[in-house]
């Protein structure tokens, strides 16, 4: 009996199913919102997949959208892996996009390439280093990282603000930084759209971040720390240690995104350009529980979403926020661990009716 | 720089004024905390609320009913906390950042739907909280100044703290939530429904979540932006943090960011840069949260060296 139990229970749930599943519903709920307000949603919804994907200027808004996704929610799974909800993804992307910004207008002199790199890398670094704040007061006094994170979020969309407006201003009345040199400036493709370099410069990123968390003892401290703390120390493994460092590399990865979106899509740093891409980036991440390999997909699907929303906007008379409201309702359904609890138990039925 | 015209007595008032929203977050906070439940959902909660305030204030003019709409928004909102916390064992930090987001676009969209507007929305028509005047403080300019004109909800919060203190620390039921806190396993042994006391907890931290967002559109202003509450709502939580949630201490708390807010907005006038002003709240925050913290755990080693000390004894 004792065995049996076990075994029902080690076997892993089939979370691709329930995704699966927490998807359709939320397509659902948001038809049924679509109703409601007297819109035809077949019609939203096909308006909304070729807002996404039909024609250049579509599909390149889709894949722009979709590089500082992928990178954000990467940054999000990298702590949630030692176990830390990093919310401050935000903060670090608005100042690794200021840094970007300030070395690509300042450094003009050197080549393209050795600009972007250090673009990249001194983007990287201040992002690393803004997240050693809430680390460093999770790690060493236990204080809440959700809370320190999206306080420190409006600290860091302040500072920039103050610096775009005063010393890094371009001085042309819209707070913004001067443009940057143009070999920093990461080619475009599919024109008209914005779509560049970067989302190759993101997917590199996102195959290194594999290999770290899957395949490197730091990934594997990460992954103990954040399974068992108690467990980890027990075996010889800093606790402390292994959370300071998965919030470096998250806060890394934010950094990168937002030299991203500077180097790629703008050429400058706009004051408030975000728009919440690093929330959209914890949603996808959340979404399909921190699953290294389920993250880059989901954060296409928001892209698709996000882009295709506008579409389904113009030519329908559907709000954008409905999407928006879908995520939401979509994200909800997916924290909940035990919705499609019956599955498993018709499963373990089936089980114990072979053994 | 004058010092006298930024600490004077008129500072009494303005810091109790933007204490409140954070107050009532704070004790909507607290409550859960003392349930064993860490309720990062405030935000969007009080968000809610804020919109139905405003909402069915503009459509029916009466603000009774606006306050009564927006509590039961923020009783839903938790409710749904709930269910997927308890009944469906979602992650209550996962949850209560997806409600957040949720709040954020339900209000988004709703602003578009119900009012017809985006980005902000204010008219005459939006009937606020009223404030209590009592004339005959007015002869006396540092009575009047103190304690003249406080809106029924600033009376109210101060209320609440003694009613929550009261409820939690003088009553069976707030012994048997604290047992819920500390050890639910043991609770459960105990013959108490843990997970009712959950369900009963997180309504009533709906409930004051919904004064909070009331208070922050229809009472504090007259009026809703898209996301005003501005992490208030979080300011709340490490207000309660500081306060080890305990209502009165969560109250101090709150009273200390209403201070350092009303001291940022006079320093505006002598030419700080607008951008210090707005995030010192926020730093001064995360400041105070890491030194309670600091000091919990100061506390908690102490009580542990102890404890060995005692064992060795024996």
């Amino acid at each position: 009996m004792v065995k049996r139990r076990t075994f029902i229970t080690t076997k892993s749930p089939n979370k691709y199913i329930n995704l699966l599943l927490t998807t359709l519903v939320s397509i659902l709920i948001g038809a049924v919102i679509m109703l409601a307000l007297g819109h035809n949603p077949i019609e939203a919804y096909i308006q909304l997949f070729k807002g996404a994907f039909v024609g250049k200027l579509n599909l390149g808004t889709t894949l722009q959208k979709f590089a500082p996704l992928l990178l954000t929610s990467l940054a999000f799974a990298t702590a949630a892996r030692a176990g830390v909800f990093n919310v401050g993804v935000e903060g670090e992307l608005y100042l690794g996009a200021i840094a970007a910004a300030w070395i690509g207008y300042t450094f003009t002199s050197l080549p393209g390439p050795i600009l972007i790199l250090l673009c990249m890398v001194v983007a990287a670094l201040v992002g690393a280093a803004w997240s050693y704040i809430p680390s460093s007061l999770k790690a060493y006094l236990g204080v809440n990282e959700v809370c320190v994170t999206i306080l420190m979020n409006y600290v860091a969309l302040y500072i920039t603000s103050y610096l775009v407006n005063g010393p890094l201003s371009a001085k042309t009345g819209v707070p913004q930084t001067p443009t940057v040199a143009a070999g920093a400036k990461l080619a475009q493709f599919m024109k008209p759209s914005q779509a560049n370099m970067g989302l190759f410069i993101a997917i590199g990123v996102a195959v290194l971040v594999y290999w770290i968390l899957n395949k490197s003892t730091l990934g594997y401290k990460f992954t103990t720390v954040g399974l068992n703390p108690l467990h980890a120390e027990y075996i010889g493994i800093k606790p402390e240690k292994s959370i300071i460092n998965s919030m470096f590399l998250s806060g890394a990865i934010g950094g990168i995104a937002g030299a991203i979106e500077v180097l790629g899509t703008y050429g400058y740093f706009l004051d408030n350009f975000s728009s919440g891409m690093a929330f959209d980036g914890m949603l996808a991440a959340l979404i399909v529980k921190n699953d290294i390999k389920m993250v880059p997909f989901m954060a296409f699907f928001l892209a698709v979403l996000k882009s295709g929303a506008l579409g389904m906007e113009r030519y329908t008379g559907v709000p954008k926020s409905v999407v928006d409201t879908i995520i939401a309702v979509f994200i909800i359904f997916a924290t909940m661990e035990a919705l499609f609890a019956f599955l498993q138990k018709r499963k373990a039925k089936l089980v114990e009716e072979q053994i | 720089m004058n010092f006298d015209s930024i600490f004077d007595y008129t500072l009494i008032y303005a810091t109790i004024r933007a204490a409140t929203p954070i107050l009532f977050a704070a004790l909507a906070a607290a409550i859960t905390e003392q349930g064993d439940i860490t309720n990062i959902g405030t935000e969007g909660i009080m968000l809610t609320s804020a919109f139905a305030a405003v909402l069915v204030s503009y459509t029916t003019g009466s603000w009774i009913l606006a306050l009564i709409v927006s509590m039961i928004a923020g009783v839903l909102m938790a409710l749904i906390m709930a269910v997927a916390h308890i009944k469906y064992k979602a992650d209550i930090t996962a949850i209560g950042i997806a409600i957040n987001m949720l709040a954020l676009a339900i209000t988004k969209f709703g602003i578009k739907q119900f009012l017809g507007t985006t980005g902000s929305f204010t008219d005459p028509k939006i009937v606020g909280i009223p404030k209590i005047n009592i004339p005959f403080l007015e002869g006396n300019k540092y009575l009047n100044g103190i304690f003249n004109n406080w809106s029924l909800m600033e009376i109210f919060g101060i209320v609440m703290v003694l009613l929550l203190t009261f409820l939690l620390y003088r009553t069976v039921w707030g012994l048997r939530l604290r047992s819920v806190g500390r050890f639910p396993m043991a609770a459960e042994t105990a013959g108490i429904n843990v997970n009712r006391m959950k369900y009963q907890v997180m309504i009533i931290s709906g409930v004051l979540g919904g004064l909070a967002g009331a208070h922050l559109s229809i009472g504090y202003s007259q009026m809703f932006i898209e996301n005003m509450t501005n992490g208030r709502g979080f300011m709340g939580v490490a207000a309660m943090f500081f306060g080890g949630a305990n209502p009165a201490l969560a109250w101090v708390g709150s009273l200390l960011f209403g201070f350092v807010d009303s001291i940022g907005g006079r320093l505006q006038a002598y030419g700080w840069p607008s951008q210090f002003v707005l995030m010192l709240p926020y730093i001064i925050t995360i400041s105070v949260l890491a030194f309670s913290m600091w000091r919990k755990k100061r506390r908690e080693e102490k009580a542990k060296s102890s404890l060995t000390i005692a064992t060795v004894k024996n």
